[in-house]
């Protein structure tokens, strides 16, 4: 089965919007798992259907606009997340909640910049054959770190109820209410 | 030569907007794209782009 690039398009524009209505109320509905596991498989199967399309999907003229929107992209998102990050923490006295949301930004920041750097060093320095294989095992160890910090937060009992004394108590910060059987 | 944007982008392994970029001079293209534009053509690099 050969795809045309516009058929590729086609297909990948309706299974993003699929994803997206899907991890919309699985999210709303505190489901976590769904849209992990869904993510998993979209990026294959459009991984799959990538190598079916027959022509040229991108070429050097993309990756260099590519390569100029990403650092653009990254200098408005640093500049904006900076900004927005000394204003809530200014505010943060009216709103005790302001100030983990200036704390993420600018972390969030610092990150990418990171990111950014350890990317561009690793292009400047890697050989052009062993890209894919590395990318690769780049996407994999992403997908198993994000799987195991979901895991990690549904499975562990950090945050849940425990029987003490005949009732029950919060351990942590239960995002569920308290069960509704018998504490013995 | 008669040969279409899509024969010519296909021939040397790029899109067809590639090739539109590159006749309207809105592109510098890699000496690689270049040498390839040019064998597809059955020409030389300094024949096919002005310096």
């Amino acid at each position: 089965m050969e795809l045309t690039f516009k058929q590729y398009n086609t297909i990948r524009l309706i299974v993003v919007m699929i994803l997206a209505m899907i991890i919309g109320n699985m999210i709303v509905l505190k489901n976590f798992f769904i849209p992990v596991i869904l993510l998993v498989v979209s990026s294959l199967l459009l991984i799959y259907l990538k190598k079916r399309v027959k022509g040229v999907i991108a070429d050097e003229r993309d990756y260099a606009l590519g390569g100029k929107a990403a650092f653009l992209a990254i200098q408005v998102y640093s500049w904006v997340a900076v900004a927005g990050m000394f204003l809530f923490w200014a505010f943060s006295d009216i709103n005790p909640f302001y100030k983990p949301i200036a704390m993420t930004l600018a972390f969030s920041t610092c990150i990418l910049m990171l990111l950014y750097s350890v990317i561009f060093r690793y292009y400047n320095k890697i050989n052009f054959a062993d890209k894919k294989f590395i990318y690769s095992v780049f996407v994999l160890a992403l997908f198993l770190a994000v799987f195991l910090v979901f895991s990690l937060r549904l499975f562990s009992r950090e945050d849940n109820w425990i029987c003490q004394n005949g009732q029950w108590v919060e351990h942590g910060h239960p995002s569920f209410p308290s069960p509704t059987t018998n504490c013995d | 030569m008669n040969m279409t944007q899509e024969e010519l982008a296909e021939k040397s392994g790029v899109r067809r907007e590639t090739i539109v970029f590159l006749e309207q001079d809105k592109y510098n293209p890699s000496l690689k794209l270049a040498h390839d534009v040019a064998e597809a053509l059955k020409t030389t690099i300094d024949k096919l782009f002005i310096f």
